[in-house]
């Protein structure tokens, strides 16, 4: 059937409205005298096109020569990061107000989302390397945006592990390549299993020291507490909620797909990784002083709980295909990947707030736990949406982390890792301790000084945000679903 | 004809040295050149596979490949030069207040 080009507006409709703004905006950026409507455009942009991918219909099949598509896979990665884009840019609204170089902002944001779009839909590995470097390349500018001295090392960290990724990733590419003589991702797959030996294992490990950079997956995480401590804090908000999301939507769409065809006993290598990712960020977040950096590993941790998922398919894979298990498995990660995503934006727009506060006031260490003292009282609508975000993060119903952590918790019982699924909950209470640390500081300790104005775009954010989390969480089933029938693109 | 193993041998050499110098180096220019290094090893690759195979994909990808890498090099030199202006130096062991 061939496809007329409506259809292709309509079937990548977001993707397509976000690029013609994005044009748009580079020019209005030359002539405008006052830059702060590119904000609301980028919202309203945005608005629409979660709007757009919403509506696209998803049963169409493999569109331009079988290298994207439009399936319910695609569009629950789509929806996870514009939603963090959309509050990203309003808190955007408030960080950027009346800066000169604000337009730069919502244009790097913009294209950092299209090129993670693009990742969400490949089936192909040309068109998925392209889209990450779009989002990594726009990532490293955005990284570096403040031209600070913090700003311009994390960005030059991120930018030399990113790079050297993104190359590792390229050259195991180009094996699969050469050894299959294709370069659509199903295909090389089937191949595989033909032509499997050393050399396919050796690109594999290419692939997957690509990927895990992005995921953050110990042992490449080193990049991430430092990258996330010293970026604007809006742009680690992104970082952690959006960039780490396409890494993993690239491994499940490569690494799981071709894994599961090599049918090789590869699962317990990655249980490992998973059970050291966890511990390491839990551990090592118990001694930070910074509360971004404490979120920040917080992240590495949670990289950790994400990749439960490939672990329990693999488990199911062992010894015949156990479909419900594999696909319970990866539903139950993309409900952690979502709300994950939200709490994450939430709480990294709170850490902002607090250190917006702390740069009035004229101290040095912004994200210090001590300015957190008495925020309840100091700031009354971040401190409320920080202890949210920190039951989500933690796991506490009725909030969408509660839901992903269940599911993940009852997908490892389920596939018989009872050790992984012990080890799991265990991280789960030991992250307590540094998120209740922070939820003592701010409602049991007097304050530090007067009460502040929160500025309105982080708090329209947060609270954005904050309903997301309590919608995830109370009405979970219309969710649930679409993550399964996400799952479900990937094992059929 | 020069056997394709050559061309193979020649990536994964280009590739090994180009993480030594990662590895090694701690000057902000080498550093990209190592990563030039790298993509270059996988563009080789890519072309050698599709003269071989035949098959025209890897060349298109090599292009993409090219182009992307001219891009990430812009806004390496971009960081780089914005680093040195504030610090005076391009030497990244001078840059670390980030840490544990």
């Amino acid at each position: 059937m061939t496809l007329g080009f409506g259809d292709y507006l309509s079937l990548l409709g977001g993707e397509s409205l976000l690029t013609g703004l994005v044009m748009v905006m580079v020019l209005l950026g030359l002539y405008l005298k006052n830059k702060n409507i590119q904000g609301y455009l980028a919202l309203a942009g945005l608005a629409v096109a979660l709007i757009l991918t919403i509506g696209a219909d998803r049963t169409m099949g493999p569109i331009f020569f079988g290298t994207m598509e439009v399936d319910p896979l695609s569009q629950f990665f789509k929806l996870v990061f514009i939603s963090v884009s959309l509050i990203v840019v309003l808190a955007g609204l408030s960080r950027y107000k009346d800066s000169p170089s604000q337009d730069e902002f919502y244009i790097l944001l913009l294209l950092a989302t299209i090129g993670m779009m693009v990742v969400a839909s490949s089936i192909d590995i040309l068109t998925l390397w392209v889209g990450f470097e779009l989002a990594s390349l726009s990532t490293y500018a955005m990284a570096a945006f403040d031209k600070e001295k913090k700003n311009l090392e994390a960005a030059m960290k991120y930018f030399i592990f990113g790079a050297t990724s993104s190359a590792a990733m390229l050259f195991g590419f180009s094996l699969l390549y050469g050894l299959t003589g294709t370069t659509k991702i199903a295909e090389i797959a089937a191949a595989s299993i033909e032509t499997m030996g050393p050399a396919t294992l050796v690109a594999l490990i290419f692939v997957v020291a690509g990927f895990g950079f992005k995921m953050a997956l110990v042992p490449f995480h080193m990049w991430a507490p430092d990258t996330y401590e010293g970026a604007p804090t809006v742009v680690t908000a992104f970082l952690a909620a959006g960039s780490k999301k396409m890494g993993f939507v690239a491994a499940f769409k490569v690494i799981l797909i071709a894994l599961m065809a090599l049918r090789l006993e590869w699962f317990m290598a990655f249980a490992v990784l998973v059970a050291i990712t966890m511990t390491l960020g839990n551990v090592v977040a118990i001694w930070q002083k910074s509360v971004k950096r404490m979120l920040a590993y917080s992240s590495v941790a949670y990289a950790g709980y994400i990749a439960i998922a490939f672990v329990v398919v693999g488990a199911a894979n062992n010894g015949g295909f156990d479909i419900a298990v594999a696909q319970g498995g990866l539903a139950a990660s993309l409900m952690l990947i979502l709300g994950h995503a939200f709490s994450k934006t939430g709480a990294f727009i709170a850490v902002a707030v607090v250190g917006y506060m702390a740069l009035r006031e004229g101290k040095d260490n912004p994200d210090d736990i001590e300015h957190y003292a008495g925020l309840g009282r100091r700031a009354p609508i971040t401190a409320f949406c920080m202890l949210v975000f920190i039951f989500s993060l933690s796991g506490i119903p009725p909030t969408a982390g509660f839901i992903g952590k269940l599911l993940v918790w009852g997908s490892t019982i389920d596939s018989g890792l009872i050790w992984l699924g012990v080890l799991f909950a265990l991280n789960s209470a030991l992250s307590l301790y540094y998120y209740l640390r922070v939820i003592m500081y701010m409602y049991m300790k007097e304050p530090a000084g007067a009460k502040i104005i929160e500025p309105r775009g982080y708090v329209a954010a947060m609270v954005v945000a904050l309903v997301a989390v309590f919608y995830i969480g109370l009405f979970p089933q219309a969710f649930v679903d679409f993550a399964y029938s996400a799952a479900a693109v990937l094992l059929h | 004809m020069i056997p394709l193993v050559l061309y193979v041998l020649l990536a994964s050499a280009m590739f090994a040295i180009g993480l030594y110098g990662l590895l090694t180096q701690r000057n902000g220019i080498k550093l990209m050149m190592c990563v030039e290094i790298l993509l270059n090893s996988a563009i080789i690759n890519l072309v050698a596979f599709s003269a071989y195979l035949p098959n025209v994909n890897g060349q298109v990808f090599a292009l993409f490949a090219i182009a992307l890498a001219a891009a990430e090099a812009g806004i390496g030199f971009a960081i780089m030069i914005a680093l040195y202006r504030l610090y005076g130096t391009i030497e990244l062991d001078n840059i670390n207040a980030l840490r544990w």
